[in-house]
C-alpha cells in the first residue's frame, strides 16, 4: 500500500525536486539559461521577419508605374517641407549653442539614432513587448529609449546578439517620470490598461491639484527628462481624465496612448553618445 | 527504437512558433492567444515521467525566454500541469482524441487563470484588465479546440515517422 501511494505521489515529488533544484540554482545560471533559450529562438523570429519583408517587397512590386509616380510626387512634397524644417532646426540648434556658451551650461546628452525593424510583437494582457532586429551587433545598450513618429515606444530591456527586446510604454512593467506639456512638475506614468479592439491606455499619479483635463479638453503628456533614460519633451499620450486621489494630496488620471503602438513595423532606438 | 521525447519537443517548438506568429498578427487588435495547456498535454499523457517532465521543463524555458516575468514561473506552472495530467492519465481513455482535447482545454484554462492571478497585480488598474483577459482566454480555448486534433495527430505521425512510437501506442 505505501508503495502504491508513493507511485501516485511520484509526479508531484519529481516536480518538487525539479522546483527545488531551480530555486537553489544561482541567478547567473538562470540568466544564462534565459539568454541561451532566447538566442535559440532568435533565428526563427528573424527569418520570419525577413520573409515578411520579402512578402511586402513583392506586394509593393504589384503597384503600377502611375501609382509609384504619384507616390514619388507626394514624397517630394514631404521632403521639401522637411528640408525647410531641417534648416530651421539647424538655426535653432546654433542659437541654443550660443546661449549655452553664454550661460556656460553643460551640453544636453546626445543620441545616435538606430533604426530597427520589428521582428515580433507580443501584446498579451500580462505584458507588451517587441523584439527588434538589432542588438549587440549595433551596440544597442540595455535601458535605451525607443521612439517612433508618434512619440515614445518604450525601453530596451534585453539585448541579445542580433536582436533586442523592447518593453512598451503600454506594459505594466514600465514606469517613467512624465510632465504635462508646458508644466515642469513631474508626474508618475505607468502603462498597463490594454483593452481589446481599443486604444491602449496608461495611468498617471502624483498630478498636482491645479491641473485639469477631460475628454473635451485633453492635455499632452511628455517625458520629463528626469530619471536619465528618456530625453525631455518626447510625446507619451493625451491625458483625458484626472480626478482627486484617495489621499486628497494629488490627482490620478488616465492617458490615452498612440493607437499605432500595436502595429509598429519600424522603431528608432536612441543610443546615448556618452554611455556614462 | 528512437526516443520519443526529442520528437515531441520538436512538435512543441513548431506549435510554439506558429502561435507566436499568430500573436504577432493578432497584436494589431490587442488579442493574444495562449496554448500552454495544449503544449504539455501529449507529453504528459504518453511519455514516461522523467523524460516527459524534462521536455516540459525545456518547453517552459523556451516560453519564459520571451517574457519578462520571474524566472521559474512557467517551469513551475507547466510542471504542475504536467504532474496533474500524469497523475490522472491511467484513469482516462487517453488514446481518444476527444479526451485529449478536453484535457488540453482544462489544462490551458487552469494555466491561464493562474498566470493571470499572478501577473494582474502588476498593472495600475487590475480590475479593468479582466474583460481583456477573459476575451483572450475565450480566443485561446477556441483556438485549442480547433487545433488540438490536428496537433495530436501531428505528434503521433511524427513519432511514427521517426520510429519513436511509445510501446503503449503500438
Amino acid at each position: 500500500m505505501p508503495s502504491q501511494r508513493f507511485d501516485q505521489a511520484r509526479p508531484f515529488l519529481t516536480l518538487g525536486l525539479v522546483v527545488a533544484v531551480w530555486l537553489f540554482l544561482p541567478v547567473a545560471v538562470k540568466g544564462l539559461l534565459r539568454a541561451s533559450f532566447f538566442e535559440l529562438q532568435a533565428p526563427v523570429m528573424v527569418s520570419t521577419s525577413y520573409l515578411r519583408d520579402l512578402q511586402e517587397y513583392w506586394g509593393l512590386r504589384v503597384h503600377s508605374k502611375s501609382e509609384l509616380i504619384a507616390a514619388g510626387r507626394d514624397l517630394a512634397r514631404v521632403n521639401a517641407s522637411f528640408e525647410l524644417a531641417s534648416q530651421q532646426n539647424t538655426e535653432l540648434l546654433g542659437e541654443i549653442r550660443r546661449l549655452e556658451d553664454l550661460l556656460r551650461l553643460p551640453p544636453p546628452a546626445g543620441y545616435r539614432f538606430e533604426h530597427a525593424r520589428v521582428v515580433r510583437r507580443d501584446f498579451s494582457g500580462w505584458w507588451q513587448r517587441l523584439v527588434i532586429r538589432k542588438g549587440r551587433n549595433h551596440a544597442i545598450p540595455v535601458g535605451a529609449p525607443v521612439v517612433f513618429t508618434g512619440g515614445v515606444v518604450g525601453r530596451v530591456t534585453e539585448v541579445h546578439a542580433y536582436t533586442a527586446v523592447v518593453e512598451l510604454i503600454s506594459s505594466p512593467a514600465i514606469r517613467l517620470a512624465a510632465a504635462f506639456e508646458g508644466d515642469q512638475r513631474p508626474v508618475s506614468f505607468q502603462g498597463g490598461i490594454n483593452p481589446t479592439l481599443a486604444t491602449p491606455r496608461g495611468a498617471i499619479e502624483f498630478v498636482p491639484l491645479d491641473i485639469f483635463a477631460s475628454p473635451g479638453a485633453p492635455r499632452r503628456l511628455v517625458t520629463s527628462g528626469l530619471g536619465g533614460v528618456f530625453p525631455a519633451g518626447l510625446y507619451i499620450g493625451q491625458v483625458t481624465k484626472v480626478e482627486p486621489s484617495t489621499d486628497g494630496l494629488f490627482k490620478t488620471g488616465e492617458v490615452v496612448l498612440d493607437a499605432r503602438l500595436s502595429e509598429l513595423t519600424e522603431v528608432t532606438v536612441l543610443v546615448p553618445l556618452d554611455p556614462s | 527504437m528512437r526516443r520519443p521525447a526529442p520528437v515531441i519537443f520538436a512538435t512543441m517548438l513548431l506549435l510554439w512558433a506558429l502561435v507566436a506568429l499568430l500573436n504577432h498578427y493578432l497584436a494589431v487588435w490587442h488579442v493574444h492567444v495562449f496554448a500552454g495547456g495544449l503544449l504539455v498535454t501529449y507529453g504528459a499523457l504518453h511519455l514516461p515521467l522523467r523524460s516527459g517532465l524534462l521536455v516540459t521543463a525545456a518547453l517552459s524555458l523556451v516560453l519564459e525566454a520571451g517574457t519578462g516575468i520571474t524566472p521559474g514561473t512557467h517551469l513551475f506552472l507547466l510542471g504542475a500541469a504536467h504532474a496533474v495530467i500524469f497523475h490522472v492519465r491511467d484513469r482516462v481513455p487517453r488514446d481518444q482524441t476527444g479526451t485529449r482535447v478536453i484535457i488540453a482545454l482544462l489544462a490551458n484554462l487552469g494555466l491561464f487563470l493562474v498566470l493571470s492571478f499572478l501577473l494582474i497585480g502588476r498593472g495600475p488598474a487590475p480590475g479593468t484588465m479582466w474583460p481583456r483577459l477573459i476575451l483572450d482566454l475565450v480566443c485561446s480555448q477556441v483556438l485549442i479546440a480547433l487545433v488540438a486534433p490536428w496537433f495530436f495527430a501531428l505528434q503521433e505521425r511524427a513519432l511514427v515517422l521517426a520510429g519513436a512510437t511509445p510501446r503503449r501506442l503500438l
